[in-house]
């Protein structure tokens, strides 16, 4: 009972006037900054840190997590007007987000984004009052050998729920670690693969690369279309009928689940929680086949799961003094600089933030809800702008998120080249979400690949002794492999098989390894990636 | 007509050319030796182009016409009706798969403005990355504000966009009111170029 009574106090101090003012301010500007295409949380917190400065660390910590989960909020909104994904943790919307405006329900699938935030948020939010300090110690198990196979998991799982071609996407996720290893390496310090450009030297920023080849290329894409096939601009009715509220509920409730546990592990985070929610669904839904062409299931899944992880990344940060992302490093780096020191004492010495915090992002999620829904008429609007004026506009968008990164236009011209590549690939069949996710996690797979090699002295058994490492790099090779042998079973004999359709493209509802990470806490660790950036991960190194 | 769709052994060259090209780097790369470390810093590097190779291979014998992964796009003159193309999720990775229903959305819908000049998409999609080529030169010599100005209200025009003051309103106040968010609540200094502020 002892917990029911510090919730209540952390109640109080969350509903405070003065703490309410700022959870609102928070989110709000969270959400504005998080809606620009190329800024996201981690923009988003570092923005408002000198804001902050001032204040009672409480409120300063309030409104700094409101801003989190309102930039995670902001960026779905992007993501599904203008397949422009400004955060990483919200490609995975765009994927059935998007089409789903351009059939017309840009509407419906807002307001599926701000309840399926809301339901993740407020699931996590439980969780972690609940289980923080169990879940924590069991995050903490994982050694480096089990990281790298999460991450390799991570990675097949993504390619396997990307589409038809195995190998195309196999493809894009290796030139996406490739990617992610140009600039100097961090334990040698050799130059790899810059070309003596200095610009290169830092490597590869993630966001170059994401609104190359997610909000270029579909800039390109539209020209080439001509501008049709796009949403007219209607802005169709908010309201879910029952039956889709009932269709829903299910996978909004796994995805919170899995989100908030896949967040909590140190480096896993917002990004990975969707994609797993994401083809955790495709695989479970019956109408998988129809993930990628607008199913709201696709929408709330990983919207659920990436508000769960947002918060499921507290629990590491405020117990452990462990950021699990970059944006909690960011958050970390406030807490320091405001005299909190966040760790195993926290609870004990400042229980005020400690509970505030907690009970403020349950109030933060109020907020955003109330606050967004009404403004959903308001966002979907941008879907009414020509489309000979939105092309050179989100072209300028991504300009300004990209110079306003490094001050330089030698990623201007990256950005175009990831543009252009970005458009060749789509055109081409392969699915450019591998290759963000290997781009992530690449700086972080080789940091752990170098690790656990030290502990082991160089011998590469250790992946294949440690039980957790095992356990995930079967279900790596399972995973892709599965809906193939599915597929080989049914076979050239059975072409009439009854479940022909959905083999057809893939599901692999039939195969035998085709769902290894069906929303267990242990295997929903699947994939430890950063949620941020590759250059924002040293903090988790240990 | 797809656009820039290319056959899978086309595309299986490509991959393997740079592949090979990467695997030589990764080689000539000088080893670390100033203290002993099981992973070098080209160890991941040579992995990922062999296996990168190896996968250019597998492609490279699998069936798959030119494009056929692709978005096809209407041909000059039909804009807006002859829309019922695969409108694949772009990376959900359904390719081309059905789209029954946006086609058939946009089918419906009354023609509207046709995109661009140049009947070919492949040249109408080169003209368009080198106005952007061209943006990128002058962002920094003409500062943010005329280069995006001129920008947005040339790419406007040509693309298709008939209301000329509403254009030269947009060019004008989108980049203002982005240029002083940035550079005043958020203290990003974008290029002012001969502009005194």
């Amino acid at each position: 009972m002892e917990t029911l009574d510090q919730i209540g106090y952390g109640f109080a101090v969350a509903l405070a006037p003065e703490n309410l003012l700022f959870v609102f301010i928070g989110v709000l500007a969270g959400t504005v900054i998080g809606m620009l295409p190329g800024l996201g949380p981690m923009s988003a917190i570092a923005l408002m840190i000198p804001i902050a400065f001032g204040m009672d660390p409480t409120t300063a910590i309030i409104m700094l997590a409101g801003v989190y989960y309102g930039a995670v909020f902001g960026g779905s909104t992007s993501s599904i007007l203008l397949n422009a994904p400004g955060i990483s943790g919200t490609v995975a919307t765009s994927f059935d987000g998007y089409p789903m405006a351009r059939q017309g329900k840009a509407g419906k699938a807002l307001a599926i984004a701000a309840i399926a935030s809301f339901a993740g948020g407020t699931v996590g939010v439980v969780l972690l009052m609940l289980i923080a300090p169990w879940l924590a110690k069991f995050a903490v198990s994982f050694g480096p050998a089990d990281y790298f196979s999460l991450m390799i998991l991570g990675l097949t799982a993504v390619v396997s729920l990307g589409g038809k071609n195995l190998t195309k996407g196999l493809i894009a996720a290796v030139v996406g670690v490739v990617i992610s290893l140009v600039g100097i390496d961090s334990q040698t310090a050799t130059m790899r693969f810059t070309f003596g450009v200095p610009e290169l030297f830092e490597g590869v920023q993630f966001l170059i690369v994401a609104l190359g080849v997610f909000a270029l290329a579909e800039v390109f894409a539209m020209l080439a279309r001509r501008g049709s096939g796009g949403g007219d601009g209607a802005i169709t009715s908010l309201r879910l009928n029952r039956r889709e509220v009932r269709t829903l509920s299910a996978p909004t409730a796994r995805g919170s689940l899995l989100g908030f546990f896949v967040g909590v592990l140190p480096g896993a985070g917002a990004t990975i929680a969707s994609f797993m929610a994401y083809s955790t669904e495709k695989r479970l839904a019956r109408d998988g086949a129809t993930f990628g062409r607008g199913n709201i299931k696709g929408v709330a899944a990983p919207e659920s799961a990436n508000n769960a992880a947002a918060v499921g990344s507290f629990v590491p940060l405020l117990t452990l003094g462990v950021p699990g992302s970059g944006t909690t490093a960011i958050l970390l780096g406030a807490l320091l600089v405001l005299g909190v020191q966040p760790g195993p004492l926290m609870l004990s010495e400042r229980p005020d933030v400690f509970w505030g915090v907690v009970a403020s992002m349950y109030v933060g999620n109020l907020v955003l809800l109330v606050l967004n829904l009404p403004l959903i008429p308001l966002f979907a609007k941008v879907l009414k702008t020509p489309r000979a004026v939105l092309l050179p506009l989100v072209v300028v968008f991504c300009m300004v998120g990209v110079y306003g990164l490094s001050f330089t236009t030698f990623d201007l011209w990256l950005l175009l080249g990831f543009g252009v590549l970005g458009y060749v690939m789509r055109q081409n069949g392969f699915p450019a979400a591998p290759l963000i996710l290997g781009l992530i996690l690449g700086g972080l797979m080789e940091k752990s690949m170098r690790q656990a090699l030290q502990i082991s002295d160089g011998a590469w058994s250790t992946f294949l002794t440690s039980p957790f490492s095992v356990a995930l790099l079967a279900l790596a090779v399972l995973a892709p492999v599965g809906p193939l042998l599915a597929r080989l079973r049914r076979g050239p004999a059975a072409p009439s098989d009854a479940s022909g359709p959905e083999a057809g493209d893939g599901a692999p509802d039939g195969g035998p390894g085709g769902r290894p990470d069906a929303g267990r806490p242990e295997s929903s660790g699947n994939s430890g990636g950063p949620a941020g950036g590759g250059e924002h991960t040293t903090a988790e190194g240990r | 007509m797809t656009p820039f769709g290319f056959s899978n052994r086309v595309l299986a060259v490509v991959v393997a050319l740079f592949a090979i090209g990467y695997l030589v780097l990764a080689f000539r790369m000088p080893e670390f030796t100033a203290v002993e470390v099981p992973v070098q810093p080209s160890t991941l590097p040579r992995w990922l182009g062999a296996v990168l190779l190896v996968l250019a291979g597998v492609l490279f014998f699998q069936r798959g016409a030119p494009g056929e992964d692709g978005e096809r796009v209407p041909a000059a003159g039909s804009a807006g009706t002859a829309a019922g193309t695969g409108d694949a999720g772009m990376d959900g990775g359904s390719g081309d798969a059905g789209g029954e229903g946006a086609g058939a959305a946009a089918g419906a819908a009354a023609p509207r403005a046709f995109l661009g000049r140049i009947p070919d998409a492949r040249l109408e999609l080169a003209a368009f990355a080198g106005s952007i080529a061209a943006y990128v030169l002058l962002f920094e010599p003409l500062g943010f504000l005329i280069s995006t100005a001129v920008y947005v209200f040339g790419a406007s025009w040509y693309l298709g966009y008939r209301r000329h003051w509403a254009n030269a309103l947009v060019s004008v106040g989108v980049p203002a009111v982005l240029y002083f968010t940035m550079s005043e609540f958020l203290d990003v200094a974008l290029p002012t170029g001969p502009l005194p502020f």
